[in-house]
């Protein structure tokens, strides 16, 4: 079996009304890493995310040309169902990715389960586990809609834990959150890629993502700008700039004090990176 | 917001705890019974019966709204038409009274009273039933109602989720007319210009609707909804002692019914002779 659990091979994509949303683009994903997708408005992010559990082309139609192989499992031969013991897709808004048919926390992350027909044993089990991995621990019994916004993202992110996929893919999932709810959101995710998790997410607020990401695509009008390691990449800062993403602040300082006025650091991608480095040339660490 | 997440996550009561099929068999029961006697003083008990449960449950707030709302104008406007004059109503003979108005000698008749008030009541008794079913039943185990009625789960889905959809919708024209007022939109005119207002809401709600629709449909399907599998219900639906005990109330109360029914004949087929509650 193939040591990347997601492979992607010159895929391109044109919903039906909506031409060249991907082109070509073609990338690998290994077990337990985590691949940030950045870019603009518009650049086939999301679409992108669609592609890996087979929302496109199966649900959308359009054009599709190229392979999308999710662990083990060409998403052109399977259906989004099958699929979705594999793929797990978290959305940008909390609450529309909630059934609608759950009055409580452990009936909405126990939906899916019980909609692939896992025995109601396994169900509980897995239920309990899934929440209390974004711990909701104690609010199993709470309505799906008291819950805060990073409260109702964490559970969105519960109720694909529990079908335990190998990739679980995040669009964006904290664009609609308020500070408290984006801190919730990322302690989540790094606890997952910490304990091994494959995790592919969309996300704007770069510098949270350079914190935990191993590798990220900067992805623009469908096609990829650049990718590989998360430091060379969000070091390319007048790409990043030139495609309308602002790289971690600490990251285009030091690419300005190179640039404006000759001082030559190594880069660093976060505030703590930047903090052991100015702090050296500094000479006060 | 909506009808539900005020009742059914927050309290538990007996009438909570009763297997759906008990009080769907209850809707199905009082309903039958309201037809099946034309009497206004028994149709009357038998909504009282509902909204007494209504009120047991801490649901008799929305049910006897809707019971007002609907009951007393529809009973004002039969009794008005049914009841006066010998041609509102094809069975009136009993003259109650007359009064004068405009210098004629008008009519009340007994029949047509009696029928203005009882169809009414009896729409009560159906709609606080069932209301009183709907309001009390967890989802879950109304999924799993329906799943025993060999519903196929798709039609399951979209009864449940239609009832979800309305107090969203309701929700999402607010946003969106709160939108238009701050934009401009005028509220300082006449009631029907307000009402053509409302027209205004409906194209960016219905695409805002269907948007909403498509991303739900993208979840579910992401969730597996339309794997071919036996789907797992998680709530079993067994009759508990409440539930006997609720039947043998239902039986006491038909064998009452059953010969006050057959000793008085309160039929509608006797046509109106038989009111002794009225005299």
């Amino acid at each position: 079996m193939s040591e990347y659990v997601i492979e992607v091979e010159n895929l391109s994509y044109s919903y039906p009304r909506k031409a060249n949303v991907l082109r070509n683009i073609s990338f690998k994903v290994k077990k337990g890493e985590v691949l940030g997708i950045i870019g603009p408005n518009g650049a086939g992010k999301s679409t992108l995310c669609k592609a890996l559990n087979g929302l496109v082309p199966h649900f959308y139609g359009g054009r599709f040309s190229g392979r999308v192989v999710v662990a083990g499992m060409n998403t052109l031969e399977h259906t989004v169902a099958e699929l979705a013991t594999k793929v797990g897709l978290v959305f940008q808004d909390p609450e529309e990715q909630l059934s609608g048919v759950a009055l409580t926390v452990y009936e909405e992350v126990a939906f899916g389960l019980s909609m692939l027909g896992f025995p109601k044993e396994e169900i509980d089990v897995r239920v309990k586990e899934a929440i209390k991995k974004v711990g909701l621990e104690g609010l199993e019994w709470r309505a799906p809609f008291e819950l805060s916004g990073g409260q109702t993202q964490r559970l969105a992110i519960a109720t694909v834990l529990a079908l335990k996929p190998e990739v679980l893919v995040l669009d964006e999932p904290t664009a609609q959150l308020d500070p408290i709810g984006k801190f919730e959101v990322f302690s989540v995710i790094k606890k997952l890629a910490e304990e091994g998790s494959t995790i592919v997410v969309v996300e704007h607020e770069i510098e949270e993502l350079a914190t935990f990401a191993d590798n990220i695509m900067l992805l623009n009008e469908g096609r990829v700008v650049a990718y590989g390691p998360a430091r060379k990449v969000l070091g390319m800062v007048e790409e990043l700039k030139k495609c309308g993403v602002n790289p971690p602040s600490v990251t285009e300082l030091t690419y300005l004090l190179k640039k404006e006025v000759g001082v030559d650091l190594e880069v660093p991608i976060t505030l703590e990176e930047a903090i052991k480095i100015y702090g050296e040339a500094l000479g006060v660490m | 917001m909506g009808l539900l997440r005020r009742t059914i996550a927050e309290v538990e009561t007996f009438v909570h705890r009763l297997d759906p099929r008990t009080k769907f068999f209850f809707f199905l029961w009082i309903s039958a019974f309201a037809y099946l006697f034309c009497d206004y003083g028994v149709t009357a008990i038998l909504l009282a019966a509902c909204l007494a449960l209504a009120a047991y449950a801490r649901v008799l707030r929305p049910i006897g709204l809707t019971i007002l709302i609907i009951v007393l104008p529809w009973i004002a406007v039969d009794v008005f038409v049914l009841g006066l004059g010998p041609f509102g109503f094809p069975w009136n003979e009993t003259e109650i009274f007359r009064f004068n108005i405009f210098g004629y000698e008008v009519p009340v008749y007994y029949e047509g009273v009696v029928w203005g008030v009882t169809w009414p009541l009896r729409i009560g008794v159906c709609i606080s039933s069932a209301m009183l079913f709907f309001l009390t039943t967890n989802q879950a185990r109304l999924v799993s109602l329906l799943v025993k009625l060999r519903l196929p789960y798709r039609y399951i889905y979209m009864v449940i989720a239609t009832l979800q959809m309305i107090p969203m919708l309701v929700d999402e024209a607010n946003v969106i007319y709160q939108a238009q007022v701050s934009r401009g939109l005028r509220t300082d005119v006449s009631l029907l210009k307000r009402a053509m207002h409302y027209f205004a809401l409906m194209v960016p709600l219905t695409l805002s609707t269907l948007y909403k629709v498509q991303v739900r449909a993208i979840a579910l399907e992401s969730r597996g909804f339309s794997a071919p599998v036996k789907k797992t219900i998680l709530y079993r639906t067994t009759f508990a002692t409440e539930d006997y005990i609720f039947f043998a109330a239902m039986a006491v109360a038909t064998a009452i019914l059953l010969y006050v029914y057959f000793t008085y004949g309160f039929s509608p087929i006797a046509k109106m002779r038989f009111y002794i509650i009225a005299g």
